[in-house]
């Protein structure tokens, strides 16, 4: 097979997740930006903590126990958090070893 | 969204790890929600026992009622959210900040569903309690958030200016649209007696610099089962200045206490024991 199976494909996977994000933050303004791997969750999308618990809920629901975004996030530090970016995220569930 | 319904109300629920929660985390007033334990403490303590989190009402994605924010109001919520979630047996609480306060007031009314007690610069409910919470909430503007961000700092909320505005803006729709002042500044102090005969064992974390570590060295000296840890450097922020320290304190305080729950030869299923989590 050429490509991958969609929950490791990249571009699949970063459609998702922005996805995700949008309904997440449920604001009007969100749907005018553009999400890519560059945008950060902080300075970008502005996500507040709560957020990233409703984020990691749809994670759950969408990609099954496969990715634990609850203890990947909880591996890292403040700074690191802060900084993280959507294509990081993307590769984590990319990288993902099959459940 | 994960919710249940308890007192009549909608409550934003989480739970980490599989099998009936036998540790509890509650947090703070004000400008803070269950997310400050959800990516600090609770994934590495889900490794041990199943966990479970709340935002507490008016907090967080629970709902926000008018009223109803007192010390007793909140200890009801919590039975009935253990109820709601199905939690028959006694819990390992872990709070911090008011979080803690309300777990000591959980303990002295229900005992039989508390097993131990992790107070992180837990506030305790005395005839000063109230008003020192008054004072802070009450000041206007910006003195008013320098005051909340230096007593419910959230570690995502003070990096940008429109998220400490929507974290204001949540503290103001609690500070102004509800009673939750009045209610807290009303609530019963603890009863001293009843403190002093708390049968469960207590960790007291304070940071060295806070400004109610005498809270924690006053319940040393007070409840019967109690060790209390000075963590050097830090404020009432601990938790966010000290995460790691916390969070491996925490999880030896429950890996301690389960591992004496399940003794060799106790048949008895148990979630966490067949967890398949990774």
């Amino acid at each position: 097979m050429a490509s991958a199976a969609p929950d490791r494909d990249p571009t699949a996977v970063l459609d998702t997740v922005a996805r995700l994000l949008r309904e997440v933050i449920g604001e009007d303004w969100v749907d005018e930006v553009e999400i890519t791997m560059d945008t950060s969750f902080s300075d970008d999308l502005e996500l507040e903590s709560i957020e990233f618990v409703a984020l990691a809920e749809q994670l759950q629901e969408t990609y099954g126990d496969r990715v634990d975004f609850v203890g990947w996030l909880s591996s890292m530090d403040l700074d690191e958090i802060i900084g993280l970016r959507v294509g990081q995220l993307v590769d984590f569930i990319v990288q993902c070893p099959p459940s | 969204m994960a919710e249940v319904i308890a007192r009549g109300l909608r409550f934003h629920v989480q739970r980490l790890g599989h099998g009936q929660p036998a540790v509890l985390f509650l947090h703070g007033v004000v400008m803070d929600n269950l997310s400050s334990w959800y990516f600090s403490v609770a994934p590495a303590v889900a490794e041990v026992a199943p966990v479970l989190l709340y935002d507490l009402r008016g907090h967080g994605r629970s709902e926000r009622p008018p009223d109803g924010y007192g010390v007793a109001d909140m200890v009801a919520d919590l039975e009935a959210v253990l109820d709601a979630v199905g939690v028959d047996r006694p819990l390992h609480i872990v709070g911090n900040s008011f979080g803690g306060l309300l777990a000591l007031a959980f303990a002295l009314a229900h005992p039989d569903r508390v097993a131990s007690l992790v107070l992180v610069d837990a506030h305790v409910s005395d005839e000063g309690f109230g008003q020192q919470m008054a004072a802070t909430l009450k000041l206007q503007g910006e003195a008013r958030l320098a005051a909340i961000a230096e007593h419910f700092s959230d570690w995502l909320g003070r990096h940008s200016e429109r998220k400490r505005n929507r974290l204001a803006s949540t503290a103001r729709a609690l500070v102004e649209g509800t009673s939750l002042v009045a209610d807290l500044q009303a609530s019963v102090p603890f009863d001293r007696a009843a403190l002093g005969s708390l049968p469960h064992p207590v960790l007291a974390i304070y940071g060295e610099h806070s400004d109610i570590r005498h809270r924690g060295e006053d319940l040393a000296a007070t409840l019967p089962r109690c060790e209390l840890r000075i963590l050097p450097g830090c404020s009432h922020s601990v938790l966010w200045e000290a995460t790691a320290e916390v969070r491996a304190a925490v999880v030896a305080w429950i890996r301690a206490r389960t591992e004496a729950e399940h003794q060799p030869g106790e048949d008895r299923p148990c979630g966490s024991c067949s967890s398949s989590r990774p």
